[in-house]
């Protein structure tokens, strides 16, 4: 809402500085988003008076003008038709600036002298108006600077209304607050309608009201013989400064008393509403309906319309219609002051994804107390400055509403609130906000809500009306009483750390995405229909189609950070998210969300070092981190054969732990990388966490250090290469309890694979002889030779 | 005597020609090798008389000391040199850069929600998780905003289908678990919201923590003190904050908390929209319908919440001025974390 100052003096006689205002009005909760300071842009302009006006016929179109500038007498030449002699009129004297425009000349036309220029408001940067020339209120001083006339210069705030203040979504509205804030009372407007009116409205037009739910109050008001001419000066100047733009003498009227006082009007063209009557209702079926914006509008059953004798003029609360809008023929005018259920309006400006100035107030609710006031201030203004006659009277429908008083007891509000604030700065507090004392009491007191306030239907809000007052910086700053909660901890959290404290001590770096994805990148994935990663929940009104659906896996977003990181000259990379994703249940209303841990390596470790040579990452980098955690965490993944489509097979796993699938590990398709415009090799792997945080452990127990000391020995076997080492490694650790660990210590392959492995032996209870371990390592030769494919190497 | 000068010029030429430890053992051996030049001159005294004996012999036997001598103190300097030598081989040029270890970095959104949960898990706050995507009606209904409510323009909502939403506050997760327990009350909800909105200052996802204490007599002063001991621990024990009226549906009094600016101390400049201030979270005292909508009693209990953005205060804290660079994840901007 903007708020010019020089309008809300009209209200409040503000003195402090406007900055200190601006920060006592943020602190009640009006925050003051920003404070434009308005000055003419001209320079060298002077407030004439026209003395003398001749029409020169030689210079068609053209008048002399002589023009008293206060010291001097000047003539001008001038082409407008709407001056007359004693007006004031702005006079850019020779040398003078205007915005926009060369320097003004003095000049001869055929032996006139034109000293200077008289200005329209457009000249000077003062509106649009370029329809003649900008005649001064008269009690602007002849010979004064212009632009030291004080309307000219303004201060105006933009403040930001909470969207439970409606009621400050005007001029007086806000000037409520800013005399609560300063001990005054705001003044109501004051005006009269003219005395001269005529005849009786009943016998002009008729209203009816068919649903007083929707409709709890409607007035009609009625003027006649009015001009539909541009507003003056004054009127159009607050218009625009609080944001709307000026269009004619009664439209204006209404927009000027909605930002006074908060109640949207409409004024229709009379002699266009069929049958001369209006009726307040509810569309029963669809139609098609022309606002004055001249789009045609579905409206549906429930929305509010006002409708003449065939049907309807207006979509209530909304927009007019263009079939009874205002034109420059109109003459006759039946202004509407209504209030509409904020529900029926909102829900009708949403599903047309329409917002007007007066939606947007009905919307919130506003002042149903003010509804036929406003009407006659309006009806008031229109006379003044369009001429008419007023038709006398008014007709009005309206609904009995009672607001129930509230109880408020002055020991709740100084609990609730930390405080000790005594009963008469609380009754006063909200007293200076216009609430209405019903009831005083020793404990408390009754509160009586005015209708302008639809904010406030409880104790609390009460409560917090008085905060608002007494001022939070009031308020002490103190420790909760209560007593300590037992913490409860949290498991996954905990392990969802230590995974993150591994990963980035290992090299990784995390990365977030957004959980969305496209359609379009699980099959790029080769994802099959029937897998559950299909099964996902789409998002109905997306960002884009690249976001349009929840993730079910984490790999396309990852794969994206790598190209983009590629692209950008950086190839070796390390990276891993820990992120949700969502499958869609049948018959579920909410999905199920899984938590993802993914893993992607690209490049190789380091570019370079100069001691030594770096090698690619391989299928081993991502098994190795894979492996680190489980056993950091005493999970066992074994590795198989993987089945995803995007894998090379050749150098991938799928994982599993007690015969459950955690995930995948392995290279990224070449196919699949080329979607992605990626030209390197990519390592990734994906593991639901959600089952690993079932079975991690975090306590390990300690097992004394063994007081024996170990034998070490190692073997060499020539393998047939369809034998998988792990299962040979298996095997000799079965042999003997004794034995603690068989590791790999090297591999190769000439006419056959050579595999060598070392072997701990440990015991706990004594001190191993040679003999034991012997008698073992001949068990562990002679197990292994027997199967076919193993044998010796000697 | 002239024979035992020649001998002496002898031996020092032999002794000159020494140039390593190999030739310095050849020269020792020619000398004093039981083949050598002194064995030689000892089996010829054997044939002379008695008084030649005495005073060859002698001569002899300072010379070969003198020899002996002299071989003793070259072989000390070639060792000397062959250790220099040896020394210079094995330098190293210690300006050469030294094998860093490679480690990674956490996203700088993980590591912001890890301080701010610090903070409230010291002042006795347990953290609790909730689903991303919620039901309406605990992201709204529950929380005070029914669907005609305005303050539904505040939050564009993705829709998923009827009645189901993507949240778009971690709110919902204090209605779960209010409905799951009795009173009091301790928690702080970190983690990822949606809303419809994707620009310099908006991504579609971003991520939030919020927070809820509910007990027998919780005060708006409470508020005001647990929210200043987090705004000082997280920015700074000198930071000035104030606690300023604002609106929220499911909390009243409702207050935004600000703290003087970081980038102009609070002289206005661009960030802070020439105001010194800076929007730092919401919060406010838990509205009653709130209370009634999990079945707690407002007559009894009271109680306080509040919201803050990881993004918004993670620009804050490091200077970044577009959000979207979260999500980029580009490693220069991650690895300076």
């Amino acid at each position: 809402m903007k708020v010019p100052l020089e309008w809300l003096k009209d209200f409040v006689v503000i003195d402090i500085e406007p900055y200190e205002l601006a920060e006592k009005l943020t602190m009640r909760g009006l925050e003051i988003e920003s404070i434009e300071k308005i000055s003419p842009q001209f320079k060298g302009v002077i407030v004439g008076c026209i003395k003398q006006i001749e029409r020169i016929t030689e210079l068609d179109n053209l008048s002399l003008c002589i023009i008293d500038t206060g010291n001097r007498d000047v003539s001008v030449l001038c082409g407008a038709k709407n001056i007359k002699k004693g007006d004031k009129v702005p006079i850019a004297l020779p040398g003078a600036e205007l915005p926009g425009m060369p320097a003004i000349e003095e000049k001869t036309i055929k032996g006139y002298k034109s000293v200077g220029m008289l200005c329209s408001e457009r000249e000077l940067g003062l509106s649009d108006d370029h329809s003649g020339i900008f005649i001064l209120p008269n009690e602007f001083t002849t010979g004064k600077e212009l632009k030291e006339e004080p309307v000219l210069n303004d201060i105006v705030f933009d403040i930001n209304v909470t969207p439970n203040r409606g009621d400050c979504l005007s001029i007086f509205g806000i000037a409520r607050e800013v005399a609560s804030i300063l001990n005054q009372k705001a003044k109501i407007p004051i005006f009269e309608l003219p005395k001269n009116r005529k005849g009786k409205i009943g016998d002009f037009i008729s209203l009816k009201v068919f649903d007083l739910e929707a409709c709890p109050r409607y007035v009609l008001r009625m003027i006649e013989n009015v001009d539909i001419v541009p507003s003056p000066y004054w009127m159009k100047r607050r218009i625009q400064r609080c944001g709307m733009r000026p269009i004619n003498s009664i439209v204006d009227v209404t927009n000027y008393v909605m930002l006074e006082l908060g109640q949207p009007l409409h004024a229709f063209d009379y002699e266009r509403l069929k049958q001369r009557r209006i009726e307040v209702k509810l569309a029963e079926k669809p139609i098609t309906f022309r606002t004055l914006d001249g789009i045609d509008r579905t409206l549906e059953k429930g929305d509010i319309l006002i409708c003449d004798g065939e049907g309807p003029v207006a979509l209530a609360g909304i927009m007019g219609g263009e079939n009874s809008e205002i034109t420059d023929t109109t003459r006759v005018i039946a202004l509407e002051s209504a209030y509409f259920n904020p529900l029926f309006i909102r829900r009708t400006a949403r599903r047309l994804g329409l917002k007007s100035e007066a939606s947007l107030r009905f919307e919130k609710g506003i002042d149903l107390e003010n509804v036929d006031f406003s009407a006659q201030r309006a009806i008031a203004l229109m006379h003044e400055i369009a001429g008419g006659i007023v038709i006398d009277g008014s007709i009005e429908i309206k609904d009995a509403k009672k607001r129930e008083g509230i109880f408020v007891s002055f020991g709740k509000i100084n609990e609730v609130l930390g405080t000790s604030i005594d009963h008469s700065t609380i009754l006063n507090a909200l007293r200076s906000i216009d609430l209405h004392i019903v009831r005083e009491e020793e404990k408390g007191f009754v509160v009586s809500v005015p209708w302008f306030r639809h904010d406030i239907n409880e104790y609390m809000d009460i409560v917090e009306e008085v905060a608002r007052i007494y001022g939070y910086d009031n308020i002490p700053v103190t420790t909760p009483r209560s007593p300590l909660v037992q913490f409860k901890k949290n498991k996954k959290n905990k392990i969802v750390s230590k995974v993150k404290e591994f990963l980035v001590s290992s090299g990784f770096f995390e990365v977030i995405n957004f959980a969305f994805l496209s359609e379009k990148d699980i099959e790029n994935f080769f994802i099959s229909k029937d897998d559950e990663r299909f099964s996902y929940v789409q998002i109905l009104n997306p960002i884009s189609k690249e976001y349009g659906i929840m993730r079910t896996f984490m790999a396309p977003n990852v794969i994206r950070n790598i190209a983009y990181n590629i692209n950008r000259g950086i190839k070796n990379a390390r990276f891993f998210e820990i992120g949700k994703v969502f499958y869609s249940i049948k018959n579920e209303k909410l999905p199920r969300e899984d938590i993802h841990l993914f893993l992607a390596l690209t490049g190789r470790e380091r570019d370079y070092y100069w001691k030594e040579q770096y090698k690619n990452f391989d299928f081993f980098d991502i098994k190795g981190i894979i492996e680190g955690i489980g056993e950091r965490f005493g999970i066992n993944f074994v590795f198989q054969k993987t089945k995803e489509p995007f894998l090379e097979k050749k150098y991938s796993a799928d994982v599993f732990s007690e015969g459950l699938k955690f995930g995948w590990i392995g290279e990224i398709k070449k196919d699949v990388l080329d979607i992605y415009e990626i030209e390197q090799k990519v390592y990734c792997g994906e593991i639901n966490i959600m089952p690993f945080i079932e079975r991690a452990i975090l306590d390990f127990k300690y097992r004394s250090i063994p007081r024996y000391p170990q034998v070490v020995r190692d073997f060499s076997f020539f393998v047939d290469e369809n034998i998988p080492a792990s299962t040979i490694a298996d095997k000799i650790k079965k042999i003997s309890p004794l034995i603690i660990s068989v590791g790999i210590f090297d591999m190769f392959r000439k006419e056959k694979r050579s595999i060598s492995f070392r072997v701990v032996f440990q015991s706990y209870e004594e001190t191993l002889r040679d003999e034991t371990v012997n008698e073992i390592q001949e068990r562990i030769i002679k197990e292994l030779t027997k199967i076919d494919g193993i044998s010796l190497r000697v | 005597m002239k024979e035992i000068e020649e001998l002496r010029l002898k031996i020092d030429d032999r002794l000159a020609s020494i140039n390593n430890l190999d030739s310095w053992s050849g020269v020792k051996a020619e000398l004093l090798g039981r083949k050598g030049l002194f064995a030689n001159l000892i089996d010829r005294i054997k044939l002379l008389s008695k008084e030649e004996k005495r005073i060859y012999g002698q001569s002899i036997n300072t010379l070969k000391a003198y020899a002996e001598n002299r071989l003793t103190e070259i072989k000390a300097q070639l060792e000397q040199k062959q250790k220099e030598i040896a020394d210079k081989a094995s330098w190293i040029d210690i300006t050469l850069p030294g094998k860093v270890p490679l480690v990674g970095k956490i996203h700088p959104i993980t590591k912001v929600i890890s301080e701010i949960t610090e903070i409230f898990v010291s002042l006795g706050f347990s953290v609790v998780e909730g689903p991303e995507i919620e039901l309406d009606y605990y992201n709204f209904e529950a929380l005070n905003i029914p669907s005609d409510h305005p303050a539904r323009d505040l939050q564009d909502t993705f829709y998923i289908k009827e009645g189901v939403v993507l949240r778009t506050h971690t709110s919902p997760v204090e209605i779960r678990v209010m409905e799951s327990q009795l009173p009091p009350v301790r928690i702080i909800s970190p983690g990822a919201v949606y809303r419809c909105d994707n620009d310099i200052s908006h991504t579609p996802m971003f991520h939030q923590v919020e927070g809820l204490m509910v007990d027998k007599g919780i005060r708006f002063s409470d508020l005001k003190g647990i929210l200043t001991i987090f705004i000082h621990e997280m920015f700074g024990e000198d930071t000035a904050l104030r606690f300023r009226p604002s609106y929220f549906p499911f909390t009243e009094p409702s207050a935004e908390v600000d703290i003087c600016c970081v980038i102009c101390g609070g002289k206005g400049c661009r960030v802070c929209k020439e105001t010194g201030w800076l929007e730092i979270l919401g919060s406010g005292m838990t509205h009653p319908q709130v209370f009634r909508n999990v079945g707690y009693d407002p007559e009894e209990v009271t109680g306080f919440a509040f919201g803050l953005g990881v993004e918004r205060i993670a620009m804050l804290k490091y200077g970044i001025d577009d959000i979207r660079q979260f999500y980029y994840n580009d490693l220069r901007f991650i690895s300076q974390f």
